[in-house]
């Protein structure tokens, strides 16, 4: 509680909205359970009723379910992504900025290689080499966003390491983890908090990007970005059903954008 | 400066080398039947035959030991020789070149119709910081920036091409094709930079030296054009560096939504048929034009600020 | 008639009185200088003469600047009596002057747009104003390049270029050290010549130098105002003979004790390189256990440096042999800036109680040694932010205390402190120090604050 209390009114909405289509996505599955892949083609752009409340598509799945699904998989990537970014990009980050030297060298050779590249170029590259596969979607995503981890943290790091407080608890003998504690976390919690989300919405974005050149998961997964490239052509016949799925991946991306607070 | 020369060129050998290994494991993991699938996309399903697998197999090199293919594969990649396309049969060369042209004009539009809102518009919102105009174009900026490229496409093929029908919707033929893409782009890039721009003015206008420029006696409007200006204008060219993630994402997106025949959409369509060696081209490609422009910006930003050179000698 | 006439002048923030019902005036060929500390609201008083007063503040009363209220007036008429009539001179040059700007085009266009100068005038009067500040060589330089004193000079320039001849100069000599105020001060009085000048400083030194009409002020009062000598030596309110008092030159001065020391450190053939620049070469001294020793020299001498190779931070060649060996916490550093050398988050007891558990000391009564050193024990239940410069720079000598050093290190402990607050921590310093046994090395760029409290100064050129 007292996490949500220090959130400013812009993090709050964030929060909310997020928060909104979390409960969306996890009451579908807890209590409807619908499948929404089961097609239904007497029933193609079928209008809202009780049983589809947003709908049916070109092949009469429900859109309730499919949307609820796609948020599923866009919650569940990107929670994963960040969070294996995070640990490592802290940790490498701060263990190159201490160490310095060689091993310093070898990350930062290691993140100029990364950063060769525009993310979504290695994304798809990677996205080639086994088609379709979640697995390989989630390296190549969390790859672009522990760069921006490292890069940060090490900055950071670097400047704290380099600081009279933390200069002056060494000379009164604390140890690396105390030094950790007390000089360097705190500098970095604002920022980690922040590219946590901004890192959750470039996932989200760079998921459904390499959805909608179909070489993102496939077909019939409910994934946004695929779904918005299947509903483009019956634009004309049932609009409703294409601005659905742009309409969540604006508010997703949104409430993350929202959440990271001011912009760096 | 040299440094800095030194250090693109390592970063683009280093592209190099990831973007070909990649492709190499891709070559490996290509399933035996995915040869046959090209080899019908080449000569058509009636015409394949496993010989003609085979000679797939054999072109791509699959026949030989790793390491031995992947030796060759480097060398082949330094000298340059990209082979030729999968589907098409013809040379990678040739299809890049034929497709940069319309990156070019397509990257190079963008960034000058995004240069023209950005400004302006971040230098009068920075002026009047927190009033009226300045919240709108940042809730603008906010929903701009909250949608992945493609959907601010889609959201102006819609307005645009089907309900108004001023420009046409997808396709190349002529400067009104090239509108709806340029804009997009533009768009998509000038609300983040709007907002950079009006930060760094805000940021001029209330600092000390701007005051002082004042109470030295210049005129309001010559201390912002001889001071503040050239204080925005770098930031801004820094910025750029950042942008170009954007700017190559971005090219791929829309190339691809709007039928663009550049290099992303080469390299989306090369992905989605497993073309690997136009996979491989497209993306050199890309990460060669990224590099070369984060060098020339690099360049641009230590002959314009006087601090740097210092730091140098 | 008068340049600068001000009649009750009340400035009221959402805080509180800021100014409270002044009046003074300065009239032609007159120098009128008002000394006080931070919070009196001095600078404030510059900006409403300029006619820039920063909204939401409440202000009653007059100020008139050649007959013209200044209160009431738009802001485009005020601005164009800067740089014809008024100008004032910033109180941090360094951030005063336009960063991606060479100096000499800084003047220069004060000359072409302010004077209507061609560029050609413009340019030779430039030539000619850089000489007499002493910055020719350095007119190619941008800002970053300038140390704080050529800054100020550069910042001088600009306004002696206006012509303008009422001159506000808001702490002028703030930040430089005590060998370059006094070029600043000379550059100040050759002004004096026609027009008027009206200069703002917490520094006794300055005002004495400068003479003239002085005033007092003390949180927005004027406590005492005359001619600068008799202010100088022989003040009436209790409030300026603090200040007076204050300034390192003028304390009692101490007997020097005749007791020798048995030497702690040896140091032979010290050379100190940092990047492509060598700081010191070849050094050797030697410093007494239990001795106040003071570290003399001028910003970027190296003195911070040897003093960090002493405690074992820097890397260097030669050799350091100290004669009873020491543990790590036993050789300690007080910083310049205070605030940077505490943890931000955690509460001040909190971090004190962790020295305490990290080197298992029988836990020291905290509040009394508070209370010894003149702090309110109330102190340490707030963060670091929180508290004030000196008190913190206090707290520091408590938590250093805490370890019973052999040797400690200041490094320029109360360069950024208020003069009567500076006072207190360097006599507290020195009076620990001594108590505890522990040797000190206090450096400084004030050779009179050195003077008065060490029993040997070395100067950092001569070593």
């Amino acid at each position: 509680m007292t996490f949500f209390a220090k959130l400013s009114t812009q993090q709050r909405t964030g929060a909310v909205i997020l928060g909104c289509l979390a409960l969306f996505a996890v009451a579908e599955m807890l209590l409807f359970s619908i499948d929404g892949n089961q097609q239904f083609l007497a029933q193609a752009f079928a209008s809202p009723d009780w049983q589809a409340p947003l709908g049916r598509d070109q092949f009469g799945r429900n859109m309730f379910a499919r949307l609820a699904g796609g948020l599923r998989i866009s919650f569940t990537l990107s929670l994963i992504c960040v969070v294996t970014s995070a640990l490592l990009g802290v940790l490498a980050g701060v263990a190159a900025a201490w160490r310095g030297g060689w091993f310093d060298n070898l990350l930062n050779f290691f993140a100029n290689t990364i950063l060769a590249l525009p993310g979504l170029v290695l994304i798809l590259v990677f996205a080639a080499v086994v088609p379709g596969s979640f697995v390989m979607i989630y390296l190549a995503i969390s790859l672009v966003i522990w760069v921006e981890y490292f890069r940060l943290v090490r900055a950071i790091a670097l400047n704290q390491v380099a600081s009279p407080a933390l200069q002056s608890s060494m000379l009164m003998g604390f140890g690396k983890f105390y030094l950790f504690r007390r000089h360097i976390w705190p500098a970095l919690k604002a920022d980690v908090f922040s590219l946590a989300a901004f890192g959750a919405a470039t996932s989200v974005v760079a998921m459904s990007s390499v959805g909608f050149v179909y070489v993102g998961l496939k077909p019939p997964t409910p994934e946004l970005g695929l779904m918005i490239v299947e509903l483009f052509p019956y634009y004309h016949e049932a609009p409703w059903l294409l601005l659905e799925p742009i309409s969540l991946l604006f508010l997703i991306v949104l409430g993350f954008h929202l959440l990271a607070g001011k912009s760096r | 400066m040299k440094r800095i020369l030194l250090n693109r060129l390592l970063q683009a050998i280093l592209m190099m080398w990831s973007v070909g290994t990649l492709t190499f494991i891709l070559v490996r993991l290509l399933p035996g039947d995915m040869a046959y699938k090209i080899a019908a996309g080449r000569y058509g399903d009636d015409a394949v035959s496993t010989a003609a697998a085979n000679a797939v197999s054999a072109e791509l090199g699959l026949d030989k030991p790793a390491f031995q293919q992947y030796l060759h594969w480097l060398w082949d990649l330094l000298s340059l020789d990209l082979g030729n396309s999968l589907v098409s049969g013809a040379p990678i060369i040739v299809e890049l070149q034929n497709q940069l042209s319309f990156t070019l004009v397509l990257a190079g539009c963008a960034i000058v119709v995004a240069a023209l809102i950005a400004f302006p518009l971040g230098m009068f919102c920075g002026v009047k910081a927190d009033s009226g105009w300045d919240r709108a174009s940042l809730t603008m900026s906010t929903f701009v920036r909250s949608q992945p490229v493609f959907c601010l496409g889609l959201l102006l093929i819609f307005l645009f091409a089907m309900e108004l029908k001023w420009f046409p919707v997808a396709g190349y033929g002529g400067v009104p094709y090239a509108i709806l893409p340029v804009l997009t782009l533009a768009i998509s890039l000038a609300a983040v930079s709007s907002r950079v721009v009006r930060n760094s003015t805000r940021t001029a206008v209330k600092s000390a030296w701007f005051e002082f420029s004042r109470i030295k006696g210049l005129s309001s409007r010559r201390a912002f054009v001889r001071h503040a200006l050239p204080n925005i204008l770098l930031p801004a060219l820094a910025f750029m560096g950042i942008q170009l993630i954007g700017l190559i994402e971005g090219v791929i997106m829309i190339e691809s939504l709007f039928a663009w025949p550049g290099i992303g959409h080469g390299l989306s369509h090369a992905v989605f048929a497993r073309d690997i060696p136009m996979l491989q081209g497209t993306a050199l490609v890309m990460g060669f034009l990224f590099v070369l422009i984060n060098a020339l910006v690099d360049v641009s930003y230590y002959l314009l600020d006087p601090r740097q050179q210092e730091v140098q000698s | 008639m008068k340049r600068i006439e001000v009649t009750n002048l009340t400035i009221h923030s959402s805080e509180g009185v800021i100014i409270n019902n002044l009046s003074l005036s300065v009239s032609e060929n007159e120098s009128l200088t008002i000394l006080g500390e931070t919070g009196s609201g001095k600078s404030l008083l510059a900006l409403a003469i300029l006619g820039n007063l920063p909204p939401m503040l409440t202000v009653s009363g007059s100020v008139k600047v050649d007959g013209k209220e200044m209160l009431e007036m738009p802001a485009s008429e005020a601005a164009s009596l800067w740089g014809t009539t008024l100008v004032m001179l910033p109180q941090e040059p360094w951030r005063a002057l336009s960063p991606l700007m060479k100096i000499k085009h800084q003047i220069a266009e004060v000359f072409r747009y302010v004077k209507r100068a061609t560029p050609a005038t413009a340019s030779e009067d430039t030539h000619q104003l850089l000489a007499k500040v002493g910055l020719e060589q350095h007119a190619q330089k941008v800002p970053a390049q300038l140390s704080g004193g050529m800054a100020q000079r550069t910042a001088i320039a600009c306004s002696a270029a206006t012509g303008a001849d009422i001159v506000l100069a808001d702490e002028p000599t703030k930040g430089l050290d005590t060998a370059r105020k006094d070029d600043i001060i000379a550059l100040l009085k050759a002004r004096k010549t026609k027009g008027c000048l009206l200069t703002i400083t917490h520094d006794v030194q300055v005002a004495k130098a400068l003479g003239g009409k002085t005033l007092v002020m003390q949180r927005g009062v004027v406590v005492e105002s005359g001619d600068a000598e008799k202010i100088c030596s022989q003040p009436d309110s209790a409030y300026a003979r603090a200040l007076i008092n204050a300034a390192p030159e003028n304390w009692p001065l101490r007997e020097k004790s005749a007791t020798t020391f048995s030497p702690l450190i040896t140091v032979k053939n010290l050379t100190l390189t940092r990047g492509n620049q060598t700081l010191l070469e070849q050094v050797s001294l030697e410093i007494g256990a239990g001795e106040v020793v003071g570290l003399y020299g001028d910003s970027g001498s190296g003195k911070s440096s040897l003093a960090d190779a002493l405690l074992g931070l820097l890397p260097v060649s030669g050799e350091i042999l100290f004669h009873q060996p020491l543990a790590r916490h036993e050789k300690l550093k007080l910083y310049q800036d205070p605030p940077s050398a505490f943890c931000e988050e955690a509460t001040l007891r909190t971090l004190l109680h962790d020295i305490i558990k990290l080197h298992k000391l029988s836990p020291p009564p905290l509040d009394k040694l508070a209370l010894e050193l003149g702090l309110s024990p109330g102190l340490l239940d707030r963060t670091a932010t929180e508290v004030s410069g000196g008190e913190l720079q206090r707290i520091a000598l408590l938590r250093a205390m805490l370890l019973k050093p052999k040797f400690l290190v200041a490094d320029e402990p109360t360069s950024r402190l208020d003069p009567i607050t500076a006072e207190k921590v360097t006599r507290l310093l020195a009076t620990k120090a001594r108590a505890m046994n522990c040797t000190l090395l206090f450096i400084s760029h004030d050779i009179h604050q050195l003077n008065n409290i060490c029993d040997r100064v070395m100067d950092i050129t001569s070593l």
